[in-house]
């Protein structure tokens, strides 16, 4: 096996938290998150190096350092300039066929291993550097020569006049590689969001998973009124279920990236979008998720209709639950010195039945 | 929707049974013949014990309830002075057991009990291993003395040796004084039930409530699962059906338990070769006392158990074996369990984020723990050990008087008597015995039972609402918190009325043991029908009992009419890991054998996919 440094692909097992500069943050940490048993939608990395590669093999790294330099100092307007010329460059270059056979031969095998020809996959960009949101992702590209043609995009995205004035700023140079992640598109059957407390009372021995059918943006945006389960965190136990109206769901128009809304079926609507199984494996993960981070966790799943359980659960986003985490815990109960006054306490409260 | 219930007295007697009073002791009537005591009845809670009772009353069966009637009221009132608390009171009602919880009545009264509660309470909770091991010796005095009491036809003459011992009493004293003696012990044996068990549950709902505070929403469930025992004593019959079926197969003798023999045959059959001997001595130390278990609850006498109906262990032996050949693991790993009995608290404490809350949860949850191993294991002591007992020496009074011709037959009439009438009965035996004249009884009995069985007929069709009266604002009664699960939430479920749905393909009832099954449905109304279950059938029964657990090895799941996450079918049904709903009210009348049914442990909900071709 090659050198990890020199590979153009690694998939995102073959990664972990410590080769972002190798594959980006993004990638590193979806690598990362494998290594914890936290299912991510399958996929692979393009790594930094062959961005660099691309560059070079195309001649494009030598057009652009004499291009810029003929520039000058950037300013807003030559910024906006150098973008165009970079960004032209790289988009209508021909991928170097030593890239594109590794690309291809990567994706072929995730069609395989989702049973899907021509997957649906995502393209995303993956500095090695933080630069929040000023580089594109592409979501619900399929087949070879789209993927190919949204990998140059997302490349030169890294050239698009924000993310060049923004490099310009903090004194980086005006070359920039970016890793690529090409993950399977997670084909959402039903998706939604997983609290590793009750957030409704700060309860820590609760798990509260809310989900709907389809795209998690349904729930996100509070478009419908999901399913809610509570969970116990201990024994997993389904301690209540609220079956929500879940009147739509937002899909992707056939072969595009926009999102629509359609209606869902009535019987569908009264029927719980989670098995009992699936309820109980969110649960499980969620609980992995916090103990990995070791906080309290608020987590986006979908549940991906191509794939078999338990691979259909798919964690698509965490970040640490940021409300009852900040509140000091005030105490629920009485203090009592001693189990005896407990007991004479409980039994002159009772139990209200009204 | 309402906020009372149908006022007692307003229940109208079923057409057909007027009369029924006289089965029943006249102090359980609901009545308006003084004032106070009718304004007081219209004013309180009265919920139906189905927990107890799914069935009416026998008049002889009544006992028991008498029996808790007097000891666990008792305790609160006049011993433990429970500061909130008084007994519960009973009454009946076409042949159902109404009970309610007493409260004391002002704040004064009860601040004036609570000093009183913590010493006399204080000094159980303080000195609890050490009274608890004297009960265990008291019991079990109770218990020999039962054994050796026997009831014989009295004999034409009495024995030379009276006479040469100068004995001077009769075989009729002996006997009236015998049936005294043995009602006096089924009594006493009911003391001693409430001995502890009233401060046992009282911990537990501290422990729920503690818990409940610092988890809302927990399950009691879960919260079993962290303070209970083991129910040690109600599964060693289990436990030891299953060492005997290991030994059936050790010994080499699967080929004898695989013939389609009753238990009588096989053990003669046993008899006859070496080997089957020595597993008939393992067999008979066995069944004493642990085949003393109950078919049923033990709380009437048509639950009979093991030692009376040998066949019942016998098929569970059979199953077992066919288990083992098919080398499928079985019996309850008790050492796990309690390991996840500690994991499970463990990890729950480590949730707390609070330094006073963890306080809390370790002060409930070590008396707890304490208490509950009693709360369990009584059960195996007086329900099924000295009831079972019991109630085959009711038998032998029976055959007596059967013998007498004072009924047809003793095993199913002797329990439309009322137990002071079996008493008036024996007088009737034995001074006409003595005189050497016949008795009224066998002109005057016959007549009445065969009155009662119709009237009691009547009762199993009519079915009981769930409550009468007027709810309280709060309950402080530790047993109707505990036990029988009274909270707002099923005071309002009682309230909006018995759902209408009598159409419908959906039952509604409790979850019991997480997960989802399909299956067959087979409705089971008596224990002598379990050897019908079928391999992956889901059970349907009124409530299951720690007797049934062989049976458990065959289903795909179980539904009961009757009790809650703690009852014993929704503890083994964990255990067993099958999907389980409890407490469906109606479950064994509107599913039929055959039915194709779904049931979800986790919400309760049952489904009847498809009906069974009539």
């Amino acid at each position: 096996m090659e050198e990890k440094e020199k590979r153009l692909t690694l998939w995102y097992e073959e990664t972990d938290g410590k080769d972002f500069p190798l594959v980006g943050k993004k990638n590193a940490n979806l690598g990362e998150m494998i290594k914890a048993g936290i299912p991510v939608s399958p996929g692979f990395a393009l790594t930094i190096h062959a961005n660099n590669r691309f560059l070079e093999l195309t001649g494009i790294k030598g057009t652009i350092e004499t291009q810029i330099e003929t520039l000058g100092h950037v300013t807003f307007d030559t910024a906006k300039h150098a973008s165009a010329i970079a960004m032209e460059l790289i988009e209508s270059a021909e991928m170097p066929a030593l890239l594109e056979d590794d690309i291809l031969e990567n994706y072929d095998r995730l069609c395989e291993m989702s049973q899907c020809p021509s997957c649906p996959v995502a393209v995303r960009s993956s500095g090695a550097v933080s630069m929040p949101g000023q580089m594109e992702t592409y979501l619900n590209i399929c087949g070879e020569k789209d993927l190919i043609a949204y990998i140059r995009k997302c490349w030169s995205s890294a050239y698009n006049t924000e993310a060049i004035m923004y490099r310009m700023n903090k004194g980086m140079p005006f070359l920039f590689n970016i890793g690529v992640g090409i993950p399977k598109m997670v084909n959402s059957r039903v998706s939604g969001i997983i609290f590793t407390i009750n957030p409704i009372n700060g309860d820590m021995s609760k798990i509260s998973i809310d989900a709907s059918y389809g795209l998690g943006e349904a729930v996100v945006s509070g478009l419908v009124t999901p399913d809610t389960y509570l969970v116990d965190k201990v024994t997993f136990e389904l301690i209540k279920l609220v079956v929500g109206s879940k009147e739509i769901q937002c899909v992707y128009r056939e072969g595009s990236s926009d999102i629509v809304e359609t209606s869902v079926d009535e019987e569908k609507r009264v029927t719980r979008c989670l098995s009992p199984e699936e309820v109980k494996e969110l649960a499980r993960v969620g609980k992995l998720i916090e103990g990995y981070y070791g906080k309290a966790y608020d987590i986006e799943f979908g549940i991906d209709g191509d794939m078999e359980f338990p691979h259909n659960v798919i964690i698509l986003q965490v970040r640490p639950e940021s409300v009852w985490s900040k509140k000091e815990a005030a105490p629920r109960t009485e203090r009592k010195p001693d189990a005896m006054s407990r007991i004479v306490s409980q039994l002159m409260t009772g139990v209200r039945l009204r | 929707m309402a906020t009372r219930f149908m006022d007692p007295h307003d229940v109208p007697t079923i057409p057909g049974t007027e009369g029924w009073e006289t089965m029943y002791p006249y102090q359980y009537q609901f009545s308006k013949d003084d004032p106070e005591r009718s304004a007081f009845e219209s004013s309180q809670i009265w919920f139906y014990d189905g927990l107890h009772y799914p069935e009416p009353h026998y008049p002889f069966d009544l006992i028991w309830d008498e029996a808790w009637s007097l000891a666990l009221s008792q305790y609160n009132t006049r011993h433990f002075m429970v500061p909130p608390a008084l007994g519960i009171a009973h009454r009946i009602v076409n042949g159902y057991v109404y009970i309610s919880p007493v409260g004391v009545p002002t704040m004064e009264e009860i601040e004036k009990r609570v000093p009183l509660f913590v010493e006399r309470a204080g000094y159980y909770y303080e000195n609890w291993d050490r009274l608890y091991e004297n009960w265990k010796k008291k019991m079990t005095a109770v218990l020999e003395q039962l054994e050796a009491t026997t009831f014989t036809d009295l004999p034409e003459m009495e024995d030379i040796r009276i006479i040469r011992d100068g004995v001077g009493k009769g075989s009729g004293y002996e006997m009236l004084k015998k049936y005294d003696e043995l009602i006096n012990l089924g009594l006493l044996c009911w003391q001693h039930h409430f001995e502890f068990l009233n401060l046992a549950y009282a911990a537990q709902v501290t422990f729920f409530n503690t818990a409940d505070q610092i988890f809302p929403g927990i399950p009691i469930s879960t919260l079993v699962k962290m303070s209970a025992g083991m129910e040690a004593l109600l599964f060693r019959p289990d436990a030891e059906l299953i060492s005997l079926s290991k030994l059936a197969v050790s010994a080499g003798l699967e080929d004898v338990f695989a013939k389609p023999l009753k238990a009588e045959q096989l053990m003669a059959e046993l008899e006859k070769i070496p080997v089957g001997k020595e597993w008939l001595s393992q067999l008979h130390k066995s069944r004493y006392p642990w085949f003393y278990i109950s078919t049923g609850t033990g709380w009437y006498h048509t639950h009979i158990s093991w030692n009376d109906n040998l066949n019942i262990p016998f098929d569970a032996i059979r199953t077992n074996i066919k288990a083992l050949k098919a080398g499928k693991e079985i019996g309850r790993p008790t050492e796990s369990l309690l390991k996840e009995r500690d994991r499970i608290a463990e990890e729950y404490r480590g949730l707390i984020r609070s330094d006073d809350d963890r306080a809390a949860f370790d002060q409930a949850l070590s008396v707890a723990r304490l208490a509950l191993p009693y709360a369990e294991d009584h059960t195996f002591y007086v329900e099924h050990w000295f009831h079972s007992l019991f109630w085959g020496k009711i038998r032998q009074v029976g055959k007596v008087l059967e013998n007498a011709g004072f009924m047809e037959n003793a095993d199913t009439d002797i329990w439309y008597l009322k137990r002071d009438e079996i008493k008036q009965a024996i007088w009737d035996y034995t001074t006409a015995w003595a005189t050497g004249i016949k008795p009224r009884g066998p002109s005057y009995w016959p007549k009445q039972i065969a009155r009662r069985k119709e009237i009691y007929q009547k009762f199993k069709e009519w079915t009981p609402p769930p409550a009468l009266g007027t709810p309280p604002e709060v309950v402080t009664e530790p047993f109707t918190i505990v036990m029988w699960g009274v909270t707002g939430d099923v005071l309002k479920g009682w309230l909006a009325g018995p759902e209408e749905g009598e159409v419908s393909n959906e039952i509604q009832g409790s979850p019991g043991s997480s997960g989802v099954v399909e299956g067959k449905a087979r409705v089971l109304m008596s224990v002598e029908e379990l050897a019908d279950l079928q391999e992956g059938e889901i059970l349907v029964a009124r409530t299951t009992s720690p007797s049934w657990a062989p049976s458990f090895v065959k289903i795909a799941g179980a539904v009961t009419d009757v009790g809650g996450p703690m009852c014993h079918a929704a503890i083994v049904c964990r255990e067993y890991g099958l999907p389980t709903v409890v407490g469906t009210g109606k479950g064994t009348q509107r599913i039929k054998t055959g039915d194709l049914i779904r049931i979800d442990g986790d919400t309760g909900k049952v489904v009847i996919l498809e009906r069974a071709k009539a």
